[in-house]
């Protein structure tokens, strides 16, 4: 009886011991730069809320700071190397991501031994935050690739959103004319001078602007001329309509100029704020090359990573906070999408309940679910390091093209461009 | 005939220069889709839009720093910039000259390359996220005391004398009898530097990285960063920045334009 | 007649000495700020101008000698934005410096009324956020905005101009837009310095029969001199240098038409694959080049 008793006490301090042990953590601090108080500082705070309940001595301190200051105090401060007003977790752009890994190499750290399992998150996102087979980035939002179209304009012209899905460009460009001349719409509006759309119409083809060593691949690369091409034609037959600027681009649809759009997920958080329209629309995946071998109805476009900074204090905290929330809880992505909408590449999200609530302005239609399926088809591309080099010349490519320049003089001239960036 | 042009001549520039201000508060008090729509007509969102900056983001500490750090930076340049470029004119000599050339020349280098030594710099100083760090660079600039130089060519020098031989010292000439004289150059000086230190953008955002020394240029930043920029709330935030400015440029705005010439005799 | 004006305004200069010790203790007034500004100007610069010696990405950085410099001389953007800042320069700032003179010249009659109100409306726009005014700019000049229609209905115009379209409408966006921001902040500058000319001297000259024309060339613009000419320092300096409006009305476009020296530098610091080495480089051959044209300026302009 007495060796029993002494047994449970033991047992009992044992037990003790190694639950105060576990939360035996220091006091830290993470913080945290991103942009965006309705989705991902938002998302951020949730995530914080629930790691506080398993680890109470752990602060999470969200700061808003835009994109490009994000990048020019990154830039700054490690070329300084004056790094103590840096945080310790940062949102990443993936356009910029491989560009900053392989410019401060050391400054970032690195994920692959953390715990995370990549595995779970949408093949494309993983592929853009990793440098020579090293993971930097916990994938975050998802800039799949849609096509929001305004149903009751396509019915006036006999279509539903059916006739517009998995269809290849040469569909979209007869239906289009259709709905063109017998509503005297367009379809489409993107930004003159940039080349968002076309990148979003390239990468749907499983290409990007560089090859697999590197180099430019631009004059030589047919699917960019066969993109170009069809992009001239839905200019031409007025199918699209270019403006100007970003705020004549949200109001061309905002104003219902034009019934539709076509760019990553998050341009829905510009058209739901239209009251007028809701229950007016419907998102399908992208058209497809039909003369390209490899084309998807898939793309995606902008799109952002979290990342851990070398110079963290803790840097262990940080990786495993994101672990616990955004790479390992359904409960967070659950909780961030009714109310921001914020959609995610965490894959097995898509199953949850949440992700299946029809949503009301689209006309019940169950686009969470419907945009988490097409992020896992998205075709894998490498951005590589001179991503914002690539882009501008193939913008001022374009915008040459459309004022009538021959489409091989301003490739050629954008490929010289970009080679001679590369060096 | 002349007099009925030169009203509609100033008519006209002025609606031209208020008219994106007017645009602006407009703005402000609509909903961020009416304000893409273009509409001239003030809403009724003015409070709505209030409410969401305020809950989004700290306006007044915003505020609050960015009038600290432009207060302070104007004072102490007004003094410095001022006293040197009394004394590179009133006691002008080839040295002197020479010199203002050279601190002409420390204006021309675009400020984005020499940004990263400076950080080094103010980081082993150890005056990151301090007024010092933010006041430290514009305090003495080679436009202020350039401008100083150029106005104290037209200070009637008689005066001078005449104060010395009142048995005023050079330093007390100078606060006794410059500064009230050239009320109106550091009238001018004072509401551009002001609204220079208030709108400066890239140096605040690299030596004050800690969220607490935010400016208000920063917050206004944040808000085009979203995926949907709400146009509303952003033309309140600015036009609520704007009013700083206004208000300094109102009250000295009698002093550099209507003088006080006359008193030097 | 207008000459007894003139050698009283000169006459002004006259009972006045600088011996030594005056030379001496001038020094001290001039040494605080000479000193701030080689501690935080010119030692970063001549930190860049070694930063421009160096080749390299990033924080990796190697010895290059005059390699940034080589390269620039071949570099199609680098040459386009220098096209540009110059178009800038030659069209914008005569334009904005005589518009600023003479609406200074009319502000300062004080039997004007509702001056007030007039000095304080062209000043707003260089209070203005950026933010704000590029994006009325933009939306007045689309090709359906406000500009466009005002010009068809005039007559003036049979289609509309697709301002942000074309290189050189682009550029006149830009030329308008800089001189529409920064007038008033150089009449502010005449206006303060109107100030210190006695009105009894502009009496005078009536009185001996002086034109309104001869008033302002033989006597306003005389004295405003020494500001005219900071002012035209200053904006030389700044056209050179410009880079809110380029990046925000225009974003440098259509095709870098648009695109400033300081845009590019930033591009190439921040957007690009960081090069500070070469970045750096640039940033000096703007230097020299601000350097030589404010010299000339000074030159011609600066007299005691």
């Amino acid at each position: 009886m007495k060796k029993n008793l002494t047994l449970m006490f033991l047992m009992l301090v044992m037990l003790v011991g190694f639950s105060t042990m576990s939360f035996a953590q220091e006091d830290a601090t993470i913080t945290v730069w991103c942009w965006d108080p309705n989705f991902n500082i938002y998302a951020m705070e949730e995530a914080a809320d629930i790691y506080k309940d398993t680890n109470p001595d752990v602060t999470i301190d969200v700061q808003e700071v835009a994109w490009e200051d994000i990048q020019t105090r990154l830039s700054t401060s490690l070329s300084a190397n004056q790094t103590e007003d840096l945080p310790d977790i940062v949102l990443m752009q993936d356009n910029a991501l491989i560009k900053n890994v392989s410019s401060f190499p050391n400054a970032f750290y690195d994920l692959s031994d953390s715990n995370i399992d990549f595995d779970k998150f949408a093949d494309f996102k993983v592929e853009l935050t990793t440098v020579d087979g090293r993971n930097y980035g916990v994938p975050f939002d998802n800039g799949a690739a849609i096509n929001a179209m305004r149903v009751d304009v396509l019915e006036e012209a006999g279509y539903t959103i059916e006739d517009f899905t998995d269809i290849t460009w040469e569909e979209f460009i007869e239906k289009g004319s259709d709905v063109r001349e017998k509503t005297g719409k367009p379809l489409l509006s993107a930004l003159a001078g940039e080349s968002d759309l076309l990148m979003v119409m390239l990468q749907s083809t499983g290409n990007w602007l560089f090859d697999d060593s590197g180099e430019p691949y631009i004059t030589e690369n047919e699917a960019l001329k066969e993109v170009i091409r069809v992009y001239q034609e839905l200019l031409e037959k007025k199918i699209l309509v270019q403006v100007n600027d970003w705020d004549q681009y949200i109001s061309s649809f905002q104003s219902g100029t034009v019934a539709g759009t076509m760019n990553g997920a998050w341009i829905i958080g510009s058209i739901v704020p239209v009251e007028e329209q809701a229950g007016d629309w419907r998102i399908t995946n992208i058209p497809r090359f039909g003369s390209i071998e490899g084309a998807t109805n898939y793309s995606s476009q902008g799109g952002s990573s979290w990342m851990v900074m070398a110079s963290s204090e803790n840097p262990e905290v940080a990786a495993d906070f994101l672990n616990q929330t955004f790479a390992g809880s359904k409960k967070l992505y659950e909780t961030i999408l009714p109310s921001s909408g914020a959609l995610a590449t965490y894959l097995p999200a898509g199953d949850s309940e949440v992700y299946n609530e029809p949503h009301p302005y689209f006309g019940g239609q169950k686009i969470y679910s419907d945009i988490t399926d097409f992020a896992s088809e998205v075709p894998r591309v490498k951005y590589g390091i001179y991503n914002y080099e690539a882009r501008d010349a193939v913008s001022t490519a374009i915008t040459q093209i459309m004022q009538g320049q021959d489409m091989m003089d301003s490739l050629e001239e954008a490929q010289s461009t970009v080679e001679f960036q590369m060096w | 005939m002349l007099r009925t042009s030169k009203y509609l001549f100033l008519i006209i520039i002025s609606f031209l220069s208020l008219f994106p201000l007017f645009w602006m508060f407009v703005a402000a008090t609509n909903k961020s889709v009416d304000v893409l729509a273009g509409t001239l007509i003030p809403g009724t969102n003015l409070l709505e839009n209030f409410k969401i900056l305020t809950a989004n983001t700290n306006l007044y500490r915003a505020m609050w720093n960015s009038f600290k750090y432009a207060a302070v930076t104007t004072l102490a340049s007004l003094l410095v910039s001022s006293l040197a470029g009394y004394g590179f004119e009133i006691y002008h000599d080839r040295g002197k000259d020479f010199l203002m050339n050279i601190l002409l020349l420390s204006m021309m280098v675009p400020f984005a390359v020499i940004m990263v030594p400076l950080y080094m710099l103010f980081g082993n100083l150890g005056l990151l996220n301090t007024t010092a760090g933010f006041a430290l660079p514009t305090v003495s600039t080679a436009f202020l005391i350039f401008l100083f130089r150029q106005s104290s060519r037209n200070f009637p020098h008689e005066v001078i004398e005449a104060s010395r031989l009142d048995g005023l010292s050079e330093i007390g000439i100078f606060f006794r009898m410059f500064i009230p004289i050239m009320r109106s150059t550091y009238a001018a000086a004072a509401v551009i530097t002001f609204m220079n230190a208030w709108n400066n953008y890239l140096w605040p955002l690299i030596i004050m990285q800690k969220e607490s020394a935010r400016t208000m240029p920063l917050l206004i930043s944040n808000l085009t960063a979203g995926y949907t920029i709400d146009y509303g709330v952003l033309m309140l935030a600015v036009g609520i920045s704007i009013l700083p400015t206004l208000i300094i440029f109102l009250a000295l705005q009698k002093n550099f334009a209507e003088g006080v010439t006359g008193s030097a005799k | 007649m207008l000459n007894s004006t003139i050698k009283k305004i000169k006459s002004y200069k006259k009972g006045f000495s600088i011996n030594k010790k005056h030379k001496m203790i001038g020094w001290f007034f001039v040494i605080p700020g000479a000193l701030l500004i080689f501690s935080f100007y010119f030692y970063p610069i001549i930190r860049a101008f070694i930063l421009s010696l160096q080749g390299g990405v990033g924080s990796n950085l190697r010895f290059a000698g005059l390699a940034n410099y080589k390269r620039l001389l071949q570099d199609g953007l680098f040459k386009q934005s220098m096209f540009n800042v110059f178009i800038y320069l030659i069209l914008q700032v005569p334009i904005m410096l005589s518009l600023a003179l003479i609406l200074a010249g009319i502000l300062n009659d004080k039997t004007l009324k509702f001056r007030s109100f007039f000095r304080t409306a062209i000043f707003v726009p260089c209070a203005t956020s950026l933010v704000s005014y590029a994006i009325i700019f933009r939306s007045m000049f689309a090709l359906d905005g406000f500009v466009n229609t005002l010009l068809m209905n005039l007559n003036i115009l049979g289609e509309p101009i697709n301002w942000l379209g074309g290189a050189w409408t682009a550029r006149l966006l830009i030329v308008i837009g800089l001189t529409w921001r920064w007038t008033g902040y150089n009449m502010i500058f005449y206006l303060a310095g109107l100030q210190n000319i006695d009105p009894a001297i502009y009496e005078a000259a009536k009185i001996d029969g002086a034109s309104a024309w001869d008033r302002m060339t033989k006597i306003t613009i005389p004295i405003l001199k020494p500001i005219i000419l900071l002012t035209t320092i200053m904006s030389t300096n700044g056209t050179l240098q410009i880079f809110d409006e380029t990046q925000n009305l225009t974003s440098g476009g259509p095709a870098n038409a648009t695109l400033s020296v300081s845009q590019y530098i930033y591009r190439l610091s921040f957007e690009y694959v960081p090069r500070f080495g070469y970045a750096a480089a640039i940033a000096f051959v703007v230097f020299i080049i601000v350097a030589v044209l404010s010299f000339m300026q000074l030159k011609v302009g600066d007299e005691r």
